[in-house]
């Protein structure tokens, strides 16, 4: 189909509000980080002096006094951890409900989107409670469990989505063709299944990463305090100073790596998202 | 029943056990513990204290004004928000699904609010309209000097932008799945009878899209219930715009009143139940494995 | 009992789940000076390290003092101490409290009295107000470490004379015009400053918000008198247009851009000195401004206790190491490295605390001496913020008719005393 000069026009200009709206606070951000103390209030767009005296202040002090590197451990390791232990929790069942016939499969797939329905907040009083009771309060376990549980329905919609994509009548042709059961599997059905549980550990690791709520309720200490929770507890250079420019050159760093990420990996994404229909 | 079909059954329950506990184990324990909670007088700050009380707490939130405001509040900010999000989501969505050039371009840029922390959006708004250090006051016709979290209905607007902006890509790839579904011989045939591109949108793209809209709204709609993020780092509740999930967080962890606060956390569970209910029952909303 | 055994059967099931997941920190015995854990909300001029180290050393090895920085936001700062402490953890040891939770801490069970020569090393020559806020019912539960107080600052080249009430400083603002500095700079966030700023009106006009624990005072006459001019002041044209989210950090940055008026702590004077010498030259320093002329103001307190936690496994150390952070020679490192007003009164006239203060120690001495304290109750959080929902913004109380006002203040402090209904 041909495009008359006037369409291509018209759709140059969606294309640009479309990137604006999308790049402003990133770029906003990125501007701010680099601001000096001296002209972080002037308002303007584009800083007129560059400094990457945010970025040094965060790492000032080593581990020990850093206010981010260990916020930073924290959010990547539990990010991690959570991911782990969700993919493969998620693929047990993905597999069951997408190849096995059993009676409960609608009732799991029904239960998992009433999860993923599931105010947080409801649960964050008596988490607290039982987290104090059992130790689990500012701990790692303290927060992966509850991601765990949320990023579940996520992970489990992506990945029955893709496994029932799966010819699994290869694996028997394998066999076959005779290789072992186990042969069949690793060499045939894995590699098949890998893209998906690529895509939906993305999809959960991003889950884990942005939350806040938990964060914030569950922790209390660097023993266990995220990034997000960490940014909203920076502080300034006297008690009663907005630490804007160390907040936001911390913004950029969790943000970044992640956008990155995004971009590399973004047919999967859009794969993900949509395949589950589950939100992320 | 045949061996083979019991031990299917057997292999299928035991592969999901481990995550059906781990899913329950957080929802379903504790919104029970949320209700005995609910029931007793809980005060952690006054350890001596204690003792059954009925339904005490729920008269005590339910008569109070803080319940109403916020809970309208969380209402408006999900209604606006979601409705902005539905309308920009199909525009961003037909725009990428008849692209001319530059597709991968839009998905690109559409993705980077999916992957940026709510947090880290919600600082990088405020900054930009807090009157000392934003640039929004800075731009022609804008009051150098607007306060923008300083009044409530400003400071919602706000709050619904940073929403929008960070939602809407998953809203717009959602529709996008839902439009690719569609035949495109619908709309030749459409466009031979003689179908204005308004009456294609509204005949065909929208009653086939039906089932993508409703799940796309019903999971926007409850996300947005839950805001939290947002508003705790823009007004943290100052100028009545306070959430109801901010107003449970004050009661539970900053007052340490777990009585009172389980008894918010069960209503606001009670609301997201009614909404669901009210998107499947009332407006045929299926579960999106029934729509694929 | 019942409800922590299906706790606890949750968890064993949650922990298969996290099975090797599960990475505690967790450091081993292993002789030496025992470690004490010191709660405290960093101090950027690294004095609260200075000290920690002095200490520690000073101890000949009995203990060490580890740091736990608390966020500067002082809701924060506890929010995350009373979890801590509710969950009945005992890797604290030391607490640096914000001078209003004694009371609630205090009674809960969490942090211990202190008594007889202890008690009388650590209250020598400190404020009587400062005392106060460091004792529930009579007893001391906290070392005062440091203390603080608002100024009123003004810019002299703008101000002739200093205003003595705040209804004086409105119109003088008002005069100036908003071309020319005619602003007042306050902390009127719905926030802990709003507040300390409603409190200290109350109490400068010749009343208190509570007179017990659990008694509500506020007399109807000079409360509708403070309400008055804080409606006045609100609706003024001399009002920041940022009010309503103002902080102790806003007003800083509104005084250093022109503002003629703001009150605010004494880090404002070092602060306008390095972002904006020309204003700090300019700077004056006056006593809080009043509600009516023939009253002495009643300013805002501000600081910090220590307190000693009840589930701590070195109580004993504890005491000693917060009477070590808590003398004399500590609070001047403190003073010297972070500006922090000492809390005990025979330290203004060394020459740290007046060059910390260059020109107004005396003034931050004498505010200190008669400052008015926010109100001493367990339910101290809830009152705070019946306050807060009650009067804020501060725009809402009509200077003409503070009646409404009153009530909804009175219903709603009340309501926050006795811990009822939502806040």
């Amino acid at each position: 189909m041909e495009h008359t000069a006037r369409e291509k026009a018209l759709w140059t200009i969606c294309l640009t509000l479309v990137l604006i709206f999308a790049l402003i606070p990133v770029l906003w951000i990125i501007s701010l980080s680099f601001k000096t103390p001296a002209t972080i209030t002037d308002q303007s767009f584009i800083p007129t002096e560059f400094s990457f005296d945010n970025y040094k202040s965060l790492f000032e002090g080593g581990i020990s006094e850093s206010p981010f590197i260990k916020p930073l451990i924290n959010s990547l390791g539990i990010a991690l951890i959570t991911t782990f232990i969700s993919i493969i929790l998620a693929s047990f069942a993905a597999y069951a409900i997408a190849r096995l016939d059993f009676p409960g499969r609608s009732v799991m797939l029904a239960g998992a989107l009433a999860i993923a329905m599931f105010p947080p907040i409801s649960t964050v009083g008596p988490l607290f409670d039982m987290w104090r009771s059992l130790g689990l309060y500012d701990t790692w376990p303290g927060l992966i469990i509850p991601y765990l549980t949320f990023s579940l329905p996520l992970a489990i919609y992506t990945l029955v989505a893709f496994f029932r994509e799966i010819p699994w009548d290869l694996e028997k042709a394998a066999q076959v063709d005779g290789a072992t059961p186990f042969q069949a599997f690793t060499k045939v059905i894995v590699p098949l299944a890998a893209p998906g549980m690529f895509t939906a550990a993305i999809l959960v690791f991003i889950f884990a990463w942005n939350d806040f709520l938990f964060a914030i309720s569950l922790t209390s200490s660097d023993a266990s305090r995220t990034v997000p929770a960490a940014l909203a507890f920076f502080t300034g250079d006297s008690t009663f100073t907005q630490p804007t420019g160390s907040i936001a050159a911390a913004a950029v760093l969790v943000t970044v790596p992640i956008i990155i990420f995004v971009l590399l990996f973004q047919r999967r994404i859009v794969a993900g998202l949509t395949s589950g229909a589950v939100k992320g | 029943m045949s061996d083979r079909v019991k031990s299917e059954r057997r292999l299928g329950w035991l592969l999901c056990a481990p995550a059906a506990i781990a899913m329950l184990a957080v929802t379903a324990y504790p919104i029970g513990y949320a209700i005995v909670l609910s029931l007793q007088q809980v005060d952690l700050r006054f350890p001596d204290e204690g003792g059954w009380v009925g339904l005490q707490n729920y008269g005590a939130v339910l008569s109070s004004g803080l319940w109403w405001t916020d809970l309208f509040n969380t209402v408006f900010l999900s209604v606006i928000s979601v409705s902005i999000e539905l309308c920009l989501g199909m525009a961003i969505a037909l725009v990428m699904h008849r692209a001319i050039f530059g597709r991968g371009l839009v998905r690109t840029s559409v993705l980077i609010p999916y992957g940026i922390v709510t947090v880290v959006a919600a600082f990088s708004w405020q900054f930009a309209f807090a009157p000392d250090t934003g640039f929004v006051n800075h731009l022609p016709f804008i009051a150098d000097d607007k306060d923008w979290f300083g009044e409530r209905f400003s400071a919602f607007s706000v709050i619904i932008m940073a929403e929008v902006w960070k939602t809407t890509p998953f809203m717009a790839l959602l529709l996008l799945a839902g439009l690719t579904t569609i035949d495109d011989g619908l709309y030749d045939a459409a466009k031979v009878d003689g179908a204005s591109a308004w009456q294609r949108f509204t005949r065909i793209t929208l009653p086939l899209m039906k089932p993508a809209i409703l799940v796309a709204l019903l999971f926007r709609t409850l996300d947005a219930f839950r805001i939290f993020d947002t508003i705790f780092i823009m007004t943290n509740g100052a100028q009545d715009t306070q959430s109801v999930s901010i107003l449970g967080y004050q009661q539970l962890i900053s007052r340490l009143n777990l009585g009172l606060g389980s008894a918010v956390s069960v209503l606001i569970f009670i609301c997201v139940l009614v909404i669901a209910v009210f998107f499947v029952r009332v407006l045929g909303a299926r579960q999106p494995e029934g729509s694929r | 009992m019942e409800r922590r055994r299906r706790v606890r059967l949750i968890a064993l099931a949650c922990a298969g789940i996290i099975g090797a997941a599960a990475i505690v920190g967790c450091g081993g015995d292993e002789g030496g000076p025992v470690s004490l854990k010191w709660f405290i909300a960093i101090q950027p001029g690294g004095s609260i390290q200075k000290v920690a180290q002095t200490c520690s050393e000073e101890s000949g090895g009995k203990y060490d003092i580890d740091l736990e920085l608390l966020p500067t936001d002082a809701s924060q700062q506890r929010e995350q101490l009373v979890r801590r402490l509710g969950a009945e953890d005992s890797s604290i040891d030391l607490i640096g409290m914000d001078v209003v939770w004694t009371a609630e801490f205090a009674n809960a069970g969490w942090i211990r009295k202190w008594s007889g020569p202890d008690a009388k090393q650590v209250t020598k020559g400190v404020f009587k107000p400062v005392i106060e806020t460091a004792s529930y019912e009579g007893d001391l539960y906290g070392a005062p470490f440091n203390s603080n107080t608002q100024l009123l600052w003004y810019r002299k080249d703008l101000v002739p004379k200093p205003p003595k009430t705040w209804d004086e400083m409105v119109r003088m603002a008002e005069k100036l015009g908003p071309e020319d500095g005619g602003q007042i700079q306050l902390q009127s966030n719905k926030y802990e400053g709003f507040t300390v700023w409603a409190n200290a009106m109350i109490e400068s006009a010749g009343t208190q918000i509570l007179s017990g624990p659990e008694e509500v005072d506020l007399a109807q006459g000079p409360t509708e008198k403070a309400l008055a001019s804080m409606g006045l002041m609100a609706n003024s044209s001399a009002a920041a247009p940022n009010l309503t989210t103002s902080d102790e950090d806003t007003s800083r940055l509104g005084f250093e851009a022109g503002a003629a008026f703001m009150v605010n702590y004494t880090f404002a004077y070092g602060s306008a000195k390095e972002n904006a010498p020309d204003v700090a030259k300019n700077m004056g320093a006056a006593r809080y401004p009043g509600i009516e002329p023939n009253r002495e103001s009643k300013p805002p307190l501000g600081g910090f206790n220590l307190g000693i936690s009840s589930y701590s496994k070195h109580a004993d150390l504890a005491f000693d190491a917060a009477k070590c952070l808590t003398s004399e020679k500590q609070q001047l490192t403190v003073t010297k490295l972070d500006g922090l007003a000492p809390a005990r009164s025979g330290l203004y006239d060394t020459k740290i605390v007046k060059d910390a203060f260059p020109g107004f120690a005396d003034l931050v001495r004498e505010s200190i001496e008669t400052a008015g304290p926010r109100p001493v109750t367990p339910a101290y959080q809830d009152v705070s913020l019946a306050i807060q929902d009650a009067l804020h913004p501060p725009t809402k109380i009509d200077p003409d008719d503070p009646g409404p006002a009153y009530d909804e203040l009175k219903d709603k402090v009340e309501q926050g005393v006795k811990r009822e209904g939502l806040l």
